[in-house]
């Protein structure tokens, strides 16, 4: 018999077994730092989390019916998106969530950076959590070849030349992709392993480690504080807002799913069928990996063939890890918000980060099959002159910012954003 | 080491005698050496890297002959030899080349002059086109040993400069009038004997239906000399097989070889068609603008038919043959079949009318439309059946029997399809639908292949499957219609719940917190 | 009055709590009934599998020796040969599109747009296209039916 409290009903009898009073306690008491700033940014991790439970269990769904290989891949999601009952709504919801998984992974990503949850006791959550971001799109890359239709094989083509530009190792590792020189079956097999058994293990396994180092150090607080002046607990507010904030995502996931099946359609971010992959046949013009990716692919488009003496990709690969490079470490470049300083210098680093990326990905979307934009489709013209005003309005945005933080030298920094 | 050293010793004896050999392949004489050496005014070699390496390249046995070449003093300059190489011939070629002398000596810079040298980079203005060095040796005569000598005579081995040649040829007036070209080619093309030992598989009787045609005609009765002859169409030196695309008689070059005088209205001028009128020469232009024209010239659809397919090639239009529309029925086999069927065929043989050049024309022939049938202005029907059928109204009805029938097919099959379309971008399973479609597209070309019948019966037949393929159709699309309806209902049900879920939360968290 | 009140909140809070538990059983009904009906496997053979030809398709093969077969996308032309065989070909021709036939008296491919006659094999015999039929394997199973397995590479 136990001397802890809670003797009757389940929790007792689980207690008596496995003392897992202090566990409801620890429960109990959890909190949530709260700030002058927004109490939105905390629920982004688990919104994140959310869209991948959707996407293990669509994924179990539709490995039911899938068959990986040359002959079945393409003819198995055929049937399943036709035939079986619902199977377009699990497609559909895998695919839309991938999306939106990364979308809310990549907001995480920023607003953890700008608010500099990163600084100690917290740099292994940084750490742990770029290296769930590489995963994901390791996931996102993987996922994208198993249809087997032509936009996923030439895709997968062109995705997988990059590594060939890796100093020493790059033509081992090319083939170690892609099971051959070539993009093949083999490839669709690693692909297949990689995305249903490889990177799930090393998935859920780092999100316990992430989820434990939350658990265990609670959420950060705002900056200027080691410890948070207040909270709102756990459960039950902010536990029912997240579970109101998952029902949303679900909702939002549910009617995309069903009036845009095959995403909105513009490149990057099409997943119709289409037909099946031919390798015999000439690549079409205007192939473009998935928006996630079109930063980089639009950046290997911006070096020119040589330059210092090394090949364009291979320089850009440089230039490509070196900037990633310095995003992992930041806990520890970042001297003021160790102290508890703002640190507005990494925040600028993350708003010109954001700007990069977003300008790269939107002169991707002019580039057509090899035609200057001047063909005239309004899409185009759309996305150069937004990715032109990125480039304009985050201009000014910054040099502003600079000439307020100059004129405000003589003043002490404020506690908080 | 002493050991070494006897053993070592005949070695070496026997090797430095292979050396001294003459023989030795591997060991380029000093004339050839000379000429791989020498250098051009801009101070690089004249013989280039690709041409050395192809020199490397050939066996013992060719090295040898040109080797003997260059020693004979037949080739005697770098670029001479340059040209030889740079052909970049197979074993069989270079091995009949280098025993020709004709070529060799009429390939060499320094000897010949510019309208008796054979050049692959003829002068503009100065080489005559038929000296093109590349036509020579792609020439199907030559492969067959048969190069200058058979036509022009003398002796290929023979390095004296003689006169005998072209000793068959008419001493004079031979290019005004050409009549005995085609005699000289067919000594040998005419012979069945002769022509076994190359190819048992050519036709010897191009002389004989040559004769009957207008163009034998021409040449041999009227001693025209602008009638053609073997010459014209096949080339004179780079005569290729027809199967070769360069060959002049390729498929996709015959409407270009036979217009270089169909068209020319000069050409042409004062000759006429059997029946009087001036002979046309549109024909070139009304056939590229044609269905058969676009797909050949266009597509590059080699089963589409070029001048000779319906005109014939030697016999080409024999007199005494005033149609030719037969031909279509060697394709288009099941139009014709149900036209010979038809009341119009008696009808077209009293009028003597062109079977289907009547209504499709015979060069112009453009895609057919529904519209053909219709009775606005381009309706065929109605002209002829003006003038020729009125007392059979019938005939009428039928045609705009058939014109609406189509239409609706048509019209029904262009609009699913863009329903079809529609339906696969709100994610549903068109699959049957295409394939219902596909019915329908079957069953439209039947039904208009069919109208060549004339009779409704017969058109009935046909288009019955297509209209049992549009009700299949249209309960598909319903079908479809309706799985969409129900997936936006189980949505709209679902998110309800949802929400109502989401108004509990919401109401018991306030309540929680208070 | 306290004892009024406090009831008052009971009977809201377990009717909230019945509106709540009530809701979130048919939400998750209706979540769970598109899983439940996607697990269930079709009584028509399985995915990717052979296709599987139906009564009537088969009652067309007996009676006109041929028939028409839509096969993930594609039309495949199943025909029974004088020897009892059953031989599959894609059922579009290579030159322009149209869909063949099978003349069985002449034991030929016919396709009626061009006259281009094509061999049991798919092979060309004559006429306008430039490339064989691709070829299907199908197969007579005990029962009766016909499979149609894969398409097969020219090369096998």
């Amino acid at each position: 018999m136990s001397d802890s409290g809670h003797g009757q009903g389940w929790l007792g009898w689980l207690d008596r077994r496995y003392q897992i009073t202090p566990l409801i306690e620890f429960l109990r008491h959890k909190e949530v730092p709260k700030g002058p700033h927004s109490m939105v940014w905390y629920y982004l991790g688990g919104m994140t989390m959310f869209f991948f439970l959707v996407q293990v269990v669509t994924g179990v769904l539709l490995l039911m019916y899938y068959q990986p290989g040359e002959a079945t891949a393409y003819e198995s999601i055929r049937y399943l998106t036709t035939k079986v009952p619902f199977g377009w709504l699990m497609r559909s919801v895998h695919c839309w969530s991938a999306h939106l998984m990364i979308i809310s992974l990549v907001t995480h990503m920023f607003s953890t950076m700008m608010l500099k949850a990163y600084r100690p006791p917290r740099e292994l959550t940084w750490v742990t959590g770029y290296i769930l971001f590489a995963l994901t799109l390791g996931f996102g890359f993987s996922g994208y070849l198993l249809p087997w239709n032509k936009l996923a094989f030439f895709a997968t083509s062109v995705g997988t030349d990059l590594v060939k530009s890796v100093p020493l190792i790059g033509n081992w590792l090319l083939q170690v992709l892609r099971g051959g020189p070539d993009v093949t079956a083999n490839t669709l097999y690693r692909f297949f392993a990689l995305h249903v058994v490889i990177l799930p293990l090393a998935f859920v396994s780092l999100i316990g480690v992430h989820l434990l180092f939350v658990q265990r150090q609670g959420m950060a607080p705002p900056l200027g504080a080691k410890v948070a002046p207040r909270g709102m607990r756990f459960f039950p507010s902010f536990a029912l807002r997240d579970l109101l904030l998952w029902l949303v995502c679900f909702m939002v996931l549910l009617v995309l799913a069903v009036f845009v099946p095959y995403g909105p359609g513009i490149p990057g971010m099409d997943w119709e069928l289409g037909q099946k992959a031919d390798p015999l046949a000439p690549a079409f013009p205007g192939i473009k990996p998935e928006w996630y990716f079109l930063w980089e692919y639009q950046l290997l488009k911006e070096f020119p063939p040589h330059l210092f003496g090394l090949e364009g990709p291979q320089l850009c690969l440089l230039v490509v890890s070196l900037l990633l490079g310095i995003w992992a470490i930041i806990p520890w470049l970042d001297r003021q918000a160790q102290r508890e300083q703002p640190s507005p210098g990494f925040s600028d680093f993350g708003w010109g980060a954001i700007l990069f990326l977003t300008f790269l990905t939107l002169k991707a979307w002019d580039i057509g099959a090899m035609e200057p934009a001047t063909s005239g489709s309004s899409l185009k013209v759309i996305s150069r002159t937004c990715a032109w005003w990125t480039i304009g309005a985050g201009a000014v945005i910054i040099g502003i910012r600079w000439l307020l933080q100059s004129s405000r030298q003589s003043s002490p920094p404020s506690a908080s954003r | 080491m002493r050991i070494i050293s006897s053993f070592l010793c005949p070695v070496l004896c026997v090797s430095l005698a292979a050396v001294a050999a003459d023989e030795k392949p591997g060991v380029i004489p000093e004339k050839l050496a000379g000429l791989f050496a020498a250098q051009g005014k801009d101070g690089k070699p004249t013989i280039t890297p690709e041409q050395r390496t192809y020199f490397d390249g050939l066996n013992d046995r060719l090295k040898a002959l040109l080797i003997k070449t260059v020693e004979a003093e037949v080739i005697t300059r770098p670029e001479h030899l340059g040209t030889i190489l740079a052909l970049g011939l197979r074993p069989q070629k270079m091995e009949i080349l280098l025993q020709d002398n004709c070529i060799l000596c009429h390939t060499d810079p320094e000897v010949q002059k510019p309208e008796t040298l054979l050049t692959l980079s003829p002068a503009p203005g100065k080489t005559p086109s038929h000296l093109n060095l590349q036509d020579f040796v792609d020439d199907v005569h030559f492969l067959r040993g048969l190069s200058c000598a058979g036509c022009h005579g003398g002796d290929p081995g023979s390095d004296k400069l003689e006169h005998s040649f072209v000793k068959e040829w008419p001493s004079a007036g031979r290019d005004k009038d050409r009549g005995w070209i085609l005699s000289f080619c067919a000594r040998c093309h005419s012979d069945s004997t002769f022509m076994n030992r190359f190819n048992p598989a050519l036709p010897t009787d191009q002389l004989a239906k040559y004769k009957d045609s207008p163009h034998g005609k021409f040449l041999l009765e009227a001693r025209d000399a602008r009638a053609p002859d073997c010459l014209s169409c096949h080339g004179v030196h780079g005569i290729r097989s027809a199967k070769n695309p360069l060959s002049k008689v390729y498929r996709k070059r015959v409407p270009e070889t036979c217009g270089a005088c169909h068209s020319d209205a000069k050409r042409m001028a004062g000759l006429t068609l059997s029946d009087g009128s001036p002979m046309p020469t549109n024909q070139l232009a009304e056939y590229r603008a044609s269905v058969h024209g676009r797909a050949l010239l266009e597509r590059g659809d080699l089963g589409a038919p070029a001048c000779n397919n319906c005109h014939g090639n030697h016999a080409a239009m024999p007199t005494g043959l005033s149609s030719v529309s037969q031909s279509c029925s060697l394709c288009h086999a099941g139009n014709a079949s149900l036209f010979d069927g038809s009341k119009h065929k008696q009808a077209f043989e009293e009028h003597k009318w062109p079977q289907c050049a009547k209504c499709h024309g015979n060069h112009v022939i453009a895609k057919t439309h529904d519209s053909m049938l219709a009775a606005g202005q381009e309706s065929l029907c109605n002209k002829c059946h003006q003038q020729y059928a009125k007392d059979n109204p019938e005939c009428n009805a039928t045609a705009t029997y058939f014109y609406t029938s189509l239409a609706q097919m048509d019209q029904v099959w262009n609009e699913f399809g863009v329903t079809a379309d529609r339906l696969a971008m709100k994610g549903l399973d068109v699959d049957p639908i295409h394939d219902k479609l596909n019915e329908l597209a079957d069953s439209l070309k039947q039904a208009r292949s069919h109208i060549h019948s004339f009779s409704k019966n017969d058109f009935q037949r046909a288009a019955d499957p297509g209209e049992k393929a549009v009700l299949g159709i249209s309960r598909l699309v319903e079908e479809a219609k309706a799985e969409y309806r129900f997936r936006q209902l189980g949505l709209v049900t679902t998110i309800a719940l949802m929400g109502l879920v989401m108004l509990a939360l919401y109401v018991k968290l306030r309540r929680l917190e208070r | 009055m306290p004892e009024n009140t406090s009831n008052q909140k009971s009977t809201r809070r377990s009717f909230l709590d019945l509106v709540l538990g009530a809701s979130s059983v048919a939400c998750l009904g209706s979540i769970l009934y598109p899983v439940i009906r996607y697990l269930k496997p079709l009584p028509r053979a399985g995915g990717v599998g052979p296709t599987r030809l139906t009564p009537e398709e088969l009652a067309k093969l007996e009676k006109e020796h041929f028939v028409i077969v839509p096969v993930s996308g594609k039309r495949v032309l199943i025909l029974q040969n004088a020897a009892q065989e059953i031989l599959a070909v894609d059922a579009k021709c290579t030159h322009e599109g149209c869909t063949v036939q099978y003349l069985p008296g002449e034991s030929v491919i016919w396709c009626a747009c061009h006259n281009a006659r094509f061999d049991l094999d798919g092979r060309v015999l004559s006429g306008p296209p430039p490339r064989p039929l691709p070829k299907y394997a199908a197969e007579r199973q005990e029962d009766g039916g016909i499979l149609i397995v894969a398409e097969r590479r020219q090369s096998e």
